[in-house]
């Protein structure tokens, strides 16, 4: 595959017939990606140190997917932001799009389609219907948002800010302000929770196909090279990577299934299948919320793009030379109206699972979300400069920010308090991801 | 003594006629013809500011003429784009390179080019094999395909630019200062390739301030200055002081008085 | 021939500023016309002018302001206004230019106490009248017209003390710098005996954050944000859970973090412990149909702007602030009756006041906001109430 600059130029890395000694070169032969690695890394350590903090409490299914489907909203928009920021623009309106589109969402289900369209609570598919119109919402404000940044030349920041302000004063004229709730039952799964969990048998499908993606994924990788003659990866490295993948894969299920209903949704499942409760309560295994595989489904398809199709070459293509696209004959315009629309798109996403958690919308959705956005694509290695950045990258950002801000929630540190910590380690990840570019390449 | 054709009866690779562009009121060039052979090389020199990059760029599609014709091979054209120029078979290779500094050597060889397999996902590994093999006649030593290539050397980098013309089979090639930002054994290497290239028919353009770049490689030489051809000359027809004279004072050797021939020495 | 034309320009120009100057500009320090030693006021020509904070909330815009507005236009007055986005240099702007469009009474919502007080002097140099609306303003002067709202914070807690005299309980408080949140509301629940119940381990709070009491006991919600509400409470879920303990209320100060709040418990499949709120959102009275939410402190603020409006016009009429009197709904009434009286202010001055009281809303006393015309329709708080929930028989 292409080493698009995800990571920092490697000028020590492995290339045919040169092997180095020891660890590095064990590690260079899986070929795997440090900085990714080290993202990785240091979530873990943060984990870590909230679970000693907090005398082992921290660290349950229950608590890691509270904190996933947290992160989840903002992780969804960060994935789009890598492509906006790498072909050196910004949005700044995902947070009030995000709102409108949620507050649409509230609307439609609430008002509009039943009263408007005399479609009752109980038309078939009127979640999907909403859905579909909020996505549609999405892609058309990114359009013109995108059109009037790429073919009228007025600069991202200008209009995107733009954006801001006028659709965040736009979301108060559906209810005047006032919170609307009452979403379809079945939009709400959308949401999580132990109603919104695939269960135990589908968790550890969800494992069992991640196991296969790795190996399968490892395997092409090879017949890709194999088809050229080009080097491959020793045999004991694919294996072990096979090997890690689908532990990992499997690993996530186990934990996830150790994720229970709770005693309500339990006596409800035990009642239903005919199972007598043991005294303590039947421990039912909920497993992974929808809204987990929302991420993993939109994480896996923006990095294909990212990486696998003309689109994606195209976006990196343009933030590492502007003029180089152009002379290649790219056609530019029209990949960074994509660009727009696609986090448009993600809004739309992103606001049905927070719609769908709150069961309703209120003025305030996604209020300083693109800072929080934007800051977990920087944590997670984009770079301003335009070029760099990886979509993987910056969903684990998202998930340090929000496993952040959650292990203080638990711990009872404010808001203030947590905004406080999320700035620093803002600072310190960009710090140490200029200071490690630097000496790569000096 | 001055020549327009090098020879008559075969029909010139490139012929650009009374080529205009102005900036405002700024005549970049002002009624400029040149020609190209196969396997010729055309030096374009003047002083900065002469209007040699814009020209060229009317024929790479990078900024098009006002007014004027280009002919490829007898064929009126009109290219307003780069694709379009590429699909004469005219490449480029800029001043500047026009490299993605963060994708690695094939992303650039296959910018805008890139080859797919399947439901037109990008195949990486033929974009490689193939980059290899071109690289392999420019420059074999070269085995850095996957670093991005702002981590290359100058003459590394010279020869990615390179080898993005020769893969797609260019005919027509125009070089924009291609050793000024290298050392002496890498601008040795690209001269040699140049010279190679010229061996399998290929007609380059090749704008250089440097003078004795352009006498060693060139068949022909083209001086501009103020937007307009001064004269073409065949190298054998001139020396270096009277090419340089064209150059500052815009005139032809004949021309030029006795007190402005004076102050260029 | 460029002199002659500037000479005109000039012309022109001085005409028209001698046109406006009549008016007295918001730069002039004279009285404007119709102040109160001015005329006017007794024909009628009474401006009411109002400097709103965040006219954004719903609340203003459905209950207050057309109160104030009804009052005002019957009386004959003029009603005029500006909203300072939560601004305070934009507050003062907005007061500048109130007084400079002709304003005989100033209605003023404060943004912050003490960043409002240029815009308070600016006010009485120009001999206008300041009634200080829902939010103090330290100055002896004013009219401070409000609910009560420590008030409010008592009835919260006196609603769920009742119904949970002791276990664990978990405090949701609004945004750290509103002295609502943390002085005023809190100080209401220690009054209802919150405090008194905790020393008395009667009653744990699971979220302190610390020893001092009320500083770290409960967590704050920046801007009174939903979504930041329902985060905190998923993970004071999870640490309950994760200690064993279960909740067994939850005082949270307002709507909209109560929101958040039954956000978090559905989430969890928490189930309902019972919850407080205030301000009578159409959301959270449909959640207090629907058990979901205990009791929710309504204020009438048709009321409140009616007698905001009632005073503001008696004020044009330069009655005596000791003499004004107001006519509200009984249910809101004062407790010192329905003149001024002096209020003791945490900054120690006397400032005088009408105090209204708000009302506490459960389920079975749904009918009473029914009847009173809120903005709130009975529709969108009975939606989805089934005969299972608490709010079925009003809502019939």
């Amino acid at each position: 595959m292409a080493n698009v600059a995800g990571t920092a130029p490697a000028p020590g890395r492995a290339e045919t017939g040169e092997s180095r000694s020891g660890l590095r070169g064990l590690v260079a032969a899986t070929e795997i990606d440090l900085r990714l690695f080290g993202m990785l890394v240091a979530l873990a350590f943060i984990l870590l140190a909230f679970n000693l903090l907090t005398d082992g409490r921290f660290f349950s299914p229950g608590n890691m997917v509270t904190l996933t489907v947290q992160a989840i909203p903002v992780a969804i928009l960060a994935t789009g932001m890598v492509l906006v920021i790498v072909s050196r623009n910004i949005d700044l309106s995902v947070g009030s799009v995000t709102g409108l589109i949620a507050m649409t969402y509230a609307a439609l289900m609430t008002d509009w389609l039943p009263n408007a369209l005399g479609m009752g609570a109980d038309f078939p598919f009127r979640w999907l219907i909403a859905l579909g119109i909020g996505i549609g919402l999405g892609a058309a404000i990114g359009a013109v948002q995108g059109f009037i940044i790429a073919y009228v030349g007025v600069p991202s920041f200008v209009v995107t800010l733009g954006g801001l302000l006028s659709i965040r004063g736009a979301i108060w004229y559906f209810s005047n302000g006032a919170a609307v709730t009452g979403l379809d039952p079945t939009f709400r799964l959308l949401g999580g929770g132990g109603r919104g969990s695939i269960g135990e048998m589908l968790t550890w499908g969800i494992g069992i196909v991640g196991c296969v993606a790795v190996v399968a994924a490892l395997w092409n990788s090879r017949r890709q090279r194999r088809r050229f003659g080009f080097p491959v990866r020793p045999m004991w490295a694919e294996l072990t990577l096979g090997a890690l993948g689908c532990a990992a894969m499997l690993g996530l299920s186990w934990f996830a299934n150790g994720n229970y209903l709770a005693p309500a949704l339990a006596a409800e499942y035990a009642q239903q299948h005919g199972i007598v409760e043991p005294p303590g309560g039947l421990k039912v295994p909920a497993g992974y919320p929808l809204p987990i595989i929302l991420l993993i489904g939109v994480t896996v398809v923006m990095a294909w793009i990212a990486t696998r199709r003309r689109f994606g070459r195209y976006v990196y293509a343009y933030g590492g030379n502007p003029d180089a696209a152009e002379l290649a004959g790219i056609n530019t315009r029209f990949t960074i109206l994509k660009t727009f629309m696609l986090m448009g798109v993600l809004a739309a996403l992103s606001g049905a699972v927070v719609a769908a958690r709150l069961n309703g919308a209120t003025l305030d959705i996604g209020s300083s979300y693109e800072l929080y956005v934007i800051a977990a694509a920087v944590v997670g290695g984009t770079s301003f400069a335009g070029g760099i950045g990886t979509i993987p990258g910056a969903v684990l950002g998202a998930f340090v920010m929000q496993a952040l801000s959650y292990g203080l929630a638990f711990m009872g540190v404010n808001s203030p308090g947590q905004n406080v910590v999320a700035g620093i380690v803002l600072i310190l990840a960009v710090a140490f991801d200029s200071w490690n570019r630097r000496r790569a390449t000096s | 003594m001055t020549v327009e054709t090098q020879t008559t009866g075969t029909t010139p690779l490139v012929e650009m006629r009374d080529i205009r562009v102005s900036f405002g009121g700024v005549h970049a060039v002002a009624g400029a013809s040149v020609d190209l052979h196969e396997g010729e090389i055309v030096g374009l020199v003047g002083g900065n500011g002469a209007g040699k990059t814009t020209l060229m760029k009317t024929l790479s599609g990078a900024h098009p003429a006002d007014s004027g014709e280009i002919l490829v091979r007898g064929e009126r054209t009109h290219i307003t784009n780069p694709r379009e120029a590429k699909s004469y078979g005219i490449e480029t290779i800029y001043q500047t390179l026009a490299l993605a500094d963060n994708l690695d050597a094939p992303s650039n060889v296959f910018l805008g080019r890139e080859l797919t397999q399947g439901v037109g996902s990008l195949d990486d590994s033929a974009m490689e094999d193939a980059t290899r093999r071109v690289m392999g006649r420019l420059n074999p030593n070269f085995d850095n395909f996957k670093a991005p290539v702002v981590s290359l050397s100058g003459g590394q980098r010279q020869s990615v630019a390179i080898a993005r013309a020769v893969q797609f089979n260019a005919k027509i090639m125009i070089m924009d200062e291609p050793t000024a930002a290298l050392g002496p054994a890498e601008t040795e290497q690209v001269r040699q390739l140049i010279r190679q290239l010229k061996q399998e028919g290929i007609g380059i353009f090749l704008i250089s301030h440097d003078i004795h770049d352009v006498y060693d490689l060139s068949d022909r030489i083209s001086v501009m200055y103020h937007g307009r051809i001064v004269d073409t000359v065949r190298k054998e027809d001139v020396d270096a002081d009277a090419v340089l004279g064209m150059i500052i004072l815009g005139k032809r050797p004949g021309e030029a008085t006795q007190e402005e021939l004076a102050t260029l020495h | 021939m460029v002199m002659r034309k500037l000479a005109a320009l000039l012309a022109v120009l001085a005409l028209t500023l001698a046109a406006c100057g009549g008016d007295g500009g918001a730069a002039s320090d004279e009285p404007t016309a119709g102040g109160p030693d001015g005329t006017g006021a007794a024909t009628g020509d009474c401006t009411v002018a109002v400097s709103w904070n965040n006219f954004q909330q719903p609340r203003w815009a459905a209950t207050d302001q057309p109160n104030i507005r009804d009052v005002v236009e019957a009386a004959g007055g003029t009603y005029i206004d500006a909203d300072a986005n939560l601004s305070n240099e934009q507050q003062l702007t907005d007061i500048s230019n109130l007084i400079g469009q002709g304003a005989d009474v100033l209605i003023l919502l404060a943004q912050d106490q003490n960043a409002v007080l240029p815009g308070l002097q600016e006010a009485k140099d120009n001999g206008i009248p300041v009634i200080a609306y829902d939010r103090l303003i330290e100055d002896e002067e004013v009219l401070y017209i409000t609910f009560n709202n420590v008030g409010v914070g008592e009835a919260e807690a006196t609603a769920i003390l009742e119904a949970v005299p002791e276990g664990n309980y978990v405090l949701i408080k609004g945004d750290p710098g509103d002295p609502n949140a943390s002085t005023f509301l809190p100080q209401g629940w220690d009054n209802a005996g919150l405090k008194e119940k905790v020393d008395a381990g009667e009653i744990t709070v699971l979220n302190m954050s610390g020893e001092n009491w009320p500083e770290d006991a409960g967590t704050y919600t920046e801007a009174w944000d939903t979504q930041t509400a329902q985060e905190n409470m998923e993970a004071i879920i999870d640490a309950a859970v994760a200690d064993g303990e279960t909740i067994d209320a939850i005082l949270a100060e307002n709507d909209s973090t109560a929101l958040g709040v039954v956000a978090a418990l559905e989430a969890k499949n928490y189930g309902f412990p019972p919850l407080s709120g205030q301000d009578g959102d159409p959301a959270n009275l449909n959640n207090v149909a629907l058990g979901k939410q205990y009791v929710d402190v309504w204020k009438n603020s048709n009321e409140l702007g009616k007698a905001a409006g009632q005073a503001a016009i008696q004020l044009c009429e330069a009655t005596a602030m000791a003499d004004i009197a107001i006519d509200v709904d009984e249910s809101v009434a004062p407790l010192d009756g329905n003149s001024p009286t002096g209020f003791e202010t945490p900054g120690g001055n006397t400032v005088q006041s009408i105090i209204l009281q708000p009302t506490p809303i459960t389920a079975e006393d749904l009918g009473q906001v029914f009847e009173a015309g809120w903005y709130a329709s009975k529709e969108d708080i009975c939606a989805g109430v089934t005969e299972d929930d608490p709010g079925w028989e009003p809502c019939q």
